[in-house]
């Protein structure tokens, strides 16, 4: 049994088995994750004892049918801390999916005692927006997979694996060269900076504030408005890690968490141009709107 | 279409109030659709059992707004909910 640091897997264990080659499978994935340019990074099939998640080139993954156990097999030239690393960031998302866990593609950041998330697919920038505040001295709770557990009057946003990846231009931009770093991994040229002074990480469950759904960025000025409600419903459908896609129960069950959740979080869609010397005034602008003196 | 139909939610279709919006999910699609405050209102008396007639009787004393906008209203959300199969007749009234 594998023992990660990461902070809210405790109900879902990892077994980490031994290296072991790729087969090609005999059925047609149920769903797949490409990148934008069409390049497969996962597929998903079901087995007799539940899901496989194949990441091609690098690891299996077999989640039980009820979400509690996955097994990893990491093909051949795999590091283990590459397997962990999708583990913690793929595939545990998605086995809690299966336990009606509420998980999404967002970084978060504490501010004033709350969690503000920034919700976007991959390489909107959710990453570079939480280090800019952490670095400025806000405590990041996870830079993707939020996981958020429903409370009394609100959303707890749970702490994730205290690391942010960061591309080389954000590294350069943002993060002091001695931060302190984690092994690179093979699949990714991101580098993953570990917590600490200069990043700091709130590691208790804090409640969710507010969401921001990030803009493609191909804008020349901030833009920041509310989402109505359906709006809110489809962006926190559209970026839910969810396993069983295909299932109606689950789809409803998940619906009406949504609604729930799009109903008590104020959710806003936010874009601005991508440049590191707007970060400050963009910070400025989303403390702004927490404390309702926003004028975008 | 008619004042005197009633309606209910289709198989496989769920609805969830979020504020004074309505958002709709139809699972055999996995299509969503939103209606706003006024149209909210009506898909819950639709969901009542109401007639779209009982629904403009009592929606008269929530808005201000003439019968003759109301009822048009009405019949054009049913034709728009009925031909993206959400709702389904449940009366043949009229």
């Amino acid at each position: 049994m594998s023992n990660l640091d990461g902070l809210n897997h405790s109900t879902v264990s990892l077994t980490m088995g031994s290296s072991r080659a790729q087969e090609p499978s005999d059925q047609e994935p149920y769903y797949r994750w490409d990148f934008p340019d069409g390049t497969p990074w996962a597929r998903f099939y079901r087995s007799t004892s539940g899901f496989v998640l194949r990441f091609p080139g690098l690891a299996d993954f077999e989640v039980s049918v009820d979400g509690r156990h996955v097994s990893c097999a990491p093909a051949p030239g795999t590091s283990r801390a590459a397997a962990e690393h999708l583990y913690l960031n793929q595939v545990l998302p998605l086995a809690l999916s299966k336990l009606g866990k509420l998980v999404f593609h967002a970084s978060s950041v504490e501010v004033e005692g709350s969690v503000v998330a920034f919700v976007a697919q991959a390489g909107r920038g959710k990453s570079t927006l939480a280090a800019s505040f952490a670095v400025n001295g806000y405590r990041f709770l996870g830079d993707d997979g939020l996981h958020l557990e429903p409370s009394d009057q609100d959303y707890l946003v749970m702490p994730s694996h205290p690391s942010i990846r960061l591309w080389e231009d954000s590294q350069d931009q943002l993060v002091s060269a001695d931060a302190q770093k984690a092994p690179a991994l093979e699949f990714t040229s991101k580098s993953r900076f570990l917590a600490g002074d200069m990043l700091p990480h709130c590691n208790s469950p804090t409640p969710l504030r507010a969401a921001f759904f990030l803009g493609e960025g191909e804008t020349e000025r901030t833009i920041l408005r509310p989402l109505g409600a359906i709006e809110a419903v489809l962006e926190w459908t559209k970026h839910s890690f969810l396993l069983e896609v295909e299932d109606r129960v689950t789809n409803h069950a998940h619906f009406e968490r949504i609604a729930a959740l799009a109903g008590a979080v104020p959710c806003y869609f936010l874009d601005y141009p991508r440049r590191y010397s707007g970060l400050a005034s963009l910070r400025q602008i989303i403390i702004d709107v927490l404390s309702s003196k926003s004028t975008v | 279409m008619n004042l005197m139909r009633k309606f209910s939610a289709a198989p496989d279709v769920v609805a969830r109030s979020v504020g004074d919006e309505t958002v709709i999910l139809d699972l055999a699609s996995g299509t969503y659709f939103g209606l706003d405050p006024v149209g909210a209102r009506m898909w819950q008396l639709m969901e009542s059992g109401k007639s779209l007639a009982e629904i403009c009787d009592q929606m008269m004393g929530e808005y201000d707004v003439a019968r003759d906008t109301l009822e048009r209203d009405a019949l054009a959300l049913a034709d728009d909910l009925a031909n993206k199969k959400l709702i389904a007749v449940s009366n043949e009234g009229g």
